[in-house]
């Protein structure tokens, strides 16, 4: 770190006037920062290796010290020693290579004396040869000679080479006591130089070890030192701060006193002020104190007045108390008396109230068995009167046709005069008549609904057709079954207006309000029911919601629709104009064609079908009035969302209604079927009546007219039978005489009677025609 | 010793003096008594010790030097009995370990081996045997075992001076079965030879010694049974010469004869464990060399050779080169023979290949420029060696040169000496320019080299350099052995 604050320091400075040593100190700061990222990807920092370098202690670097210099030592010791060896070694290498050369110049020298001396040998061997030419001793003895001389000179040779060899090896063992002498010497140099060595070793060892020991206890001095300082420093500030401390708190304290003492005289004065209001005080309070103790002497003399009168008065009570209690005992002894009465008395009603009950009980429950023997009896007197009537009717129809026909056969037959059929409306009645308005009554919802749904296909007129004969059909059913349709009816009857009203909301509203109803309160219907509809058509099931619906809801009849749908109108944007528009035209053509046709049935012969006819064309009109009033003005229905809203009103409203209509029901129930008798007299006696009185005169006048050409005819019948008889005689005499003259006995005759017979036949034939 | 002022004390000299005697006799008895038994045999003989307090009191409280030790312990005596009679009954396990200490402590060095050798382990009695017999003892070299040493040179000594034919072979046979558990290693000094040639040689001069030396065979001791004795054999070092022979030197006293070199190979080679074998300044020549190669080939343990200081000339270096790569040989000394540059050249071929070798030693050979460069460029390919010395083989400049290559491109060689070997002042620069591109050569020896001054000094500081960086290398590598 040192060193690059140096090489800043040193280096060329960015704030030098000099623009050159400007950009210069720029280009050395770029580099250097470059090496540093260098540095620090490597991983390596060379500074801090260097810290870490300077930073070893004083001990590592003398240990670090010592041991180069030891190593030193010990190399330069072995090398010392070593070099011994080495010089030896190069000595022995020196002379194997003189030994070498020696040797191959001795070798050479050899060979070429031995060369040499065979040459000679070979000269002298020869001349042995030569010598046995000699034939004379002198010559031969030169010869010798010379061979001598030859042979010497070769021997002198050989010698000499022997001394020279011998010479070689005295030197050579000269040599090599030399050479022991220079290795002994050697020896004892590398033993001296060893000795030397490891002194020196183990004294620089040892040296070296005072060293670092010193080092050692320098570094730990220096650390004692420098810890000591620090200590005594960190001392000194302590002593320093608490001294200051100390002043500081002395300074305190007197600030402290000070504020005791300010504090003491206030308070004292305080305190002295209030001594004086407190005492004024306590005069004050004594003087209330006489007050009131001369109040309270008043007041005990009230009082001992009081307590003497209300001891007295303790006693009378004590007295009236005595007499109380006796009373009380007395009284008590009645209630104990009563008690004991009431328990009995209890006892006594419950066992009767049991009784009662279990006897009404028993009553209800034969009630209920009269009822249901009612109801069966009702059942079976209203068939059996309707058998009856059934019965009656017929055998009156029969006798009015019998009647009829023969009026028929007078006055065509007798008086030649052509015959009125009489209006015969009672016969086609059947069955015990009922009133026409009941006959008019519900539909049963369903029936409405099922209308109301499939309306898109049928024609208008058609509907209203067989809705009609529905109607009729469903009257007497309903008139047959009793209870409930009557029961509704009679509640019809109470507000006609109104159903009216709504019956005549349009069959198209109604429609809409029903699909509204089928698809929002899909939770009335059961699930089940929903799986097994889902293959159906989209009306077929709609329908088949729509039951389930009406039946959750309770909803029987067509009335009970059409309330519905009037809670499904808006009531407030819709209703007004349309009951003005709607409202208005309907209600009289309704009056008007359920009263005819109820009215039409009693009055003439083909009023039925006039009224029918009626009918449908009111039913037409009104239908396109209606469409009409559909199309302009299709009431407001209420929003999908209100609708459980609507519903529930309703069926609170609906709710209501029903029961009290229960209610009335049961009551009537037991009341019984009070049949509308009145229209029987009129139908019977119209039934009666079927004949005039004129006409009876003249059936009667007919009668004895008839009586007497019946008479006469009589007579001629008489007559007749006679000539029958006659005739009978006379084809029985015939037949006598054909059998006669057909006989073999005619054969046998003369004159055959045959002939006889043919001639009287012929003639009688003659006579007849 | 606490007898005398005892007697002085008491009462009366006479009957002191028969206390003494008593006290002697009676040791034990008298002993477990305590105070009163120290008086009590005397007084009892004479009158009532209660009936002169006195005296009892003044013996008891004025004998200061009345000591428990007049008497020795019985186990005492019984330590020394069983010291004086260890040879003939030797009890040492049966005793409790202070008790043995005692007696490993006492018995005589002199017992004989059969007694000792397996049943004292004790090394404290070993190293006074050791101590005993011999000045010089450094226990070092024996893997700290005195026992170990005791033995091993033990049979050394007694093979060192068998003499063939001469001594009883018992001698060897008696000390085998007692010594082979313990003995690791065999440094053999010397060989006899046997004596009736000495007596022939006698009669010879000197001078034809060494004609005579080569017609009679002179065989030595023979290794094979001794090797078969001992089972944990792994160092094998012999010298087929006399020590001190002084001024009786005979030519014949250094013979390694043929028949030595076939025993002491089929020996070596039925050692399987060993595996170091010294075979020095025998003049081993080249046919025994590679008879004794021939037997080491394949060895299973052997993993260092010195032939050091024998003739081998370079058909026994070509069986070197061969035994290089047919073995585990990890050190190989072939230093003082006369290898020339055929043979260098057939061991630089093995080493080439080779893949176990890591030193190898040629010092003083004939190797001359063609076997250094053989050698060098072997180095070139070889990544296992790691020392070499070729010290003293007439090398100059051109080995230099490859070896400069070698030091580029090489990474595991550590060590090299090239001292003595003429490669001038170019072949030292070379050799400098290797070194600035090495950094794995630790020692560099160029001592008479004449390399030139700058040049050996700086390939001293690079090598300097070099092995600082080893030393920081290996301690960091301690450091994280001793984390790790």
């Amino acid at each position: 770190m040192s060193t690059n604050g140096d090489e800043e320091e040193t280096g060329p400075s960015t704030d030098s006037a000099d623009p050159q040593e400007r950009v210069e100190a720029r280009r050395l700061r770029i580099a250097r920062r470059v090496e540093a990222r260098k540095r620090q990807e490597m991983g390596v920092d060379p500074d801090a290796k260097k810290d870490v370098k300077e930073e070893l202690s004083k001990s590592r670097k003398q240990i670090e010290e010592s041991r180069q210099r030891l190593t030193k030592l010990k190399t330069d010791g072995t090398e010392l020693v070593t070099n011994v060896e080495v010089a030896g070694d190069s000595r022995e290498s020196q002379r194997r290579l003189e030994e070498e050369e020696l040797r191959r110049q001795r070798t050479e020298r050899l060979e070429a004396e031995a060369k040499a001396s065979a040459e000679k040998f070979e000269d002298v061997t020869k001349k042995w040869d030569s010598a046995r030419r000699y034939q004379i001793p002198q010559d031969l003895h030169e010869l010798l000679m010379q061979q001598r001389a030859a042979c010497d000179q070769m021997i002198d040779e050989k010698n000499k080479l022997v001394n020279d060899l011998q010479q070689e090896l005295k030197t050579k063992d000269d040599q090599y006591v030399k050479d022991l002498k220079k290795q002994a010497e050697d020896v004892d140099l590398m033993i001296e130089r060893m000795e030397e060595q490891i002194k020196n070793l183990t004294k620089s060892y040892r040296e070296e070890l005072t060293q670092i020991d010193k080092a050692f206890e320098a570094e730990r001095g220096e650390l004692l030192e420098g810890n000591r300082k620090k200590w005594n420093q960190t001392m000194q500030t302590r002593t320093e701060k608490e001294v200051e401390y100390l002043k500081l708190r002395e300074k305190r304290v007197e600030e402290y006193e000070q504020q005791l003492q300010h504090l003491r005289v206030q308070d004292a004065e305080e305190y002295n002020m209030v001594k004086i209001k407190l005492e004024t005080d306590v005069q004050i309070l004594e003087q209330q104190l006489q007050q009131m103790r001369a109040t309270y002497q008043l007041n005990q003399e009230k009082l001992e007045y009081n307590f003497q009168v209300l001891k007295k008065r303790d006693e009378e009570n004590t007295i009236t108390k005595s007499q109380q209690k006796r009373k009380i005992t007395r009284l008590q002894d009645v209630l104990n008396n009563l008690k004991v009465k009431l328990a009995k008395q209890e006892k006594q009603y419950k066992e009767e109230n049991q009784g009662l009950t279990d006897d009404y009980k028993r009553i209800t429950e034969q009630y209920q068995e009269l009822q249901k023997k009612f109801k069966h009896f009702q059942s079976t007197d209203s068939r059996k009167f309707r058998e009856i009537w059934m019965m009656n009717e017929a055998e009156a129809k029969d006798l009015v046709h019998r009647v009829l026909e023969a009026d028929r056969i007078i006055h065509e037959q007798q008086l030649g005069l052509p015959f009125y059929q009489p209006d015969l409306w009672f016969m086609e009645n059947e069955g015990p008549i009922v009133p026409r308005q009941m006959q008019g009554a519900k539909l049963s919802a369903m029936e409405v609904v099922q209308k109301v749904m499939s309306d898109q296909g049928v024609g208008p007129g058609g509907a209203v057709i067989d809705e009609e004969e529905e109607i009729q059909e469903e009257g007497e059913t309903m008139s047959m079954a009793g209870s409930q349709g009557s029961l509704a009816s009679d509640k019809e009857q109470a507000e006609p207006q109104e159903t009216t009203v709504m019956a005549k909301l349009t069959p198209g509203t109604i429609k809409q309000i029903l699909e509204l109803l089928c698809d929002e309160s899909g939770f009335l219907v059961e699930s089940k029911l929903n799986k097994l509809l889902a293959p159906l058509e989209r009306d077929e099931r709609s329908l088949m919601k729509l039951d389930a619906i009406f039946g959750a809801l309770a909803i029987e009849t067509e009335d009970d629709v059409h309330l519905l749908a009037q809670y499904f109108v808006k009531p407030k944007a819709a209703p007004v104009p349309q009951d003005a528009e709607s409202a208005g035209p309907t209600p009289a053509p309704t009056e008007r064609t359920d009263q005819p046709t109820s009215e039409a049935g009693e009055e003439g012969e083909e009023g039925s079908f006039i009224g029918s006819e009626e009918e449908e064309l009111q039913f037409m009109m009104e239908e396109k009035e209606s469409v009409k009033t559909t199309k302009s003005e299709v009431p407001e229905l209420i929003h999908p969302n209100d609708i459980f809203k609507a519903l529930r009103t309703f069926v609170n409203e609906h709710r209501q209604q029903q029961k009290k209509e229960r209610r009335a029901s049961s009551m009537k129930f037991v009341l019984g079927e009070e049949r509308d008798d009145s229209q029987d007299e009129g139908y019977w006696r119209a039934m009666g009546g079927i004949i005039p009185e004129k006409k009876e005169r003249l059936w009667s006048a007919l009668l004895e007219g008839f009586d007497k050409y019946s008479r006469t005819l009589d007579e001629r019948a008489k007559l007749i039978t006679d000539t029958d008889a006659l005739r009978q005689q006379n084809a029985e005499l015939r037949m006598l005489l054909h059998q006669y003259v057909n006989s073999k006995v005619n054969g046998e005759l003369e004159i055959p009677p045959t002939k006889v017979l043919q001639l009287e036949f012929s003639e009688n034939q003659q006579q007849t025609a | 010793m606490a007898e005398p002022p005892l007697a002085q004390n008491g009462s009366k000299s006479g009957p002191g003096s028969v206390k003494s005697g008593k006290s002697k006799g009676g040791s034990a008895r008298s002993k477990s008594k305590g105070k009163d038994g120290v008086p009590s045999p005397v007084t009892t003989a004479k009158d009532n010790p209660s009936a002169d307090p006195r005296t009892m009191r003044r013996i008891i409280a004025e004998d200061p030097e009345w000591s428990l030790a007049t008497v020795p312990l019985l186990t005492d005596l019984c330590i020394v009995h069983i010291v004086n009679n260890f040879e003939h009954n030797p009890l040492l396990d049966e005793l409790k370990p202070k008790h043995r200490a005692k007696v490993l402590e006492k018995i005589s060095t002199n017992i004989p081996l059969k007694v000792t050798a397996h049943l004292i382990s004790d090394e404290g009695y070993w190293q006074r045997c050791c101590k005993a017999r011999w000045d010089i003892c450094d226990v070092s070299h024996y893997g700290g075992s005195w026992k170990r040493m005791y033995f091993e040179r033990n049979l050394e000594h007694i093979i060192e001076h068998f003499v063939p034919e001469r001594t009883n072979m018992d001698v060897v046979t008696d000390v085998l079965p007692l010594s082979g558990e313990y003995i690791k290693r065999l440094n053999i000094k010397q060989l006899l030879p046997p004596i009736k040639e000495e007596t022939k040689k006698d009669d010879d001069t000197s001078e034809t010694g060494s004609e005579l030396g080569d017609g009679p065979e002179v065989d030595h001791f023979e290794f094979g049974p001794v090797f078969e004795k001992l089972p944990h054999l792994e160092e094998f070092g012999v010298t087929y010469g006399v020590k001190d022979c002084g001024m009786n030197f005979e030519w014949n006293l250094f013979q390694f004869t043929t028949r030595d070199c076939l025993l002491i190979s089929k020996a070596v080679k039925s050692c399987k464990t060993l595996q170091k074998f010294h075979l020095c300044r025998s003049k081993v020549d080249d046919d025994k060399v590679r008879v004794l190669i021939s037997h080491l080939l394949d060895h299973p343990s052997l993993t260092e050779l010195d032939l050091s200081h024998n003739m081998i000339g370079d058909s026994g270096a070509r069986a070197a080169g061969k035994l290089i790569n047919r073995s585990r040989v990890v050190k190989m000394n072939l230093c003082d023979n006369k290898i020339g540059a055929p043979g260098a050249l057939a061991i630089g071929h093995a080493v080439s290949k080779n893949t176990t070798l890591k030193c190898l030693d040629l010092r003083l050979n004939r190797l001359g420029d063609d076997g250094g460069q053989a050698i060098c460029k072997a180095l070139l390919k070889n990544s296992t060696l790691t020392d070499l010395n070729i010290g003293s083989n007439n090398m100059t400049e051109p080995t230099a040169s490859i070896l400069s290559q070698v030091l580029t491109t090489n990474t595991t060689i550590r060590t090299i000496n090239l001292s003595c070997n003429r490669v001038g002042p170019d072949g030292g620069k070379q050799l400098q320019e290797g070194m600035e591109e090495n950094s794995t050569v630790l020692e560099m020896d160029l001592r008479l080299t004449e390399a030139g001054q700058e040049s050996e000094y700086c390939i001293n500081q690079i090598l300097k350099k070099n092995r600082e960086d080893d030393r920081q290398l290996r301690l960091q590598n301690e450091k994280n052995k001793q984390s790790s």
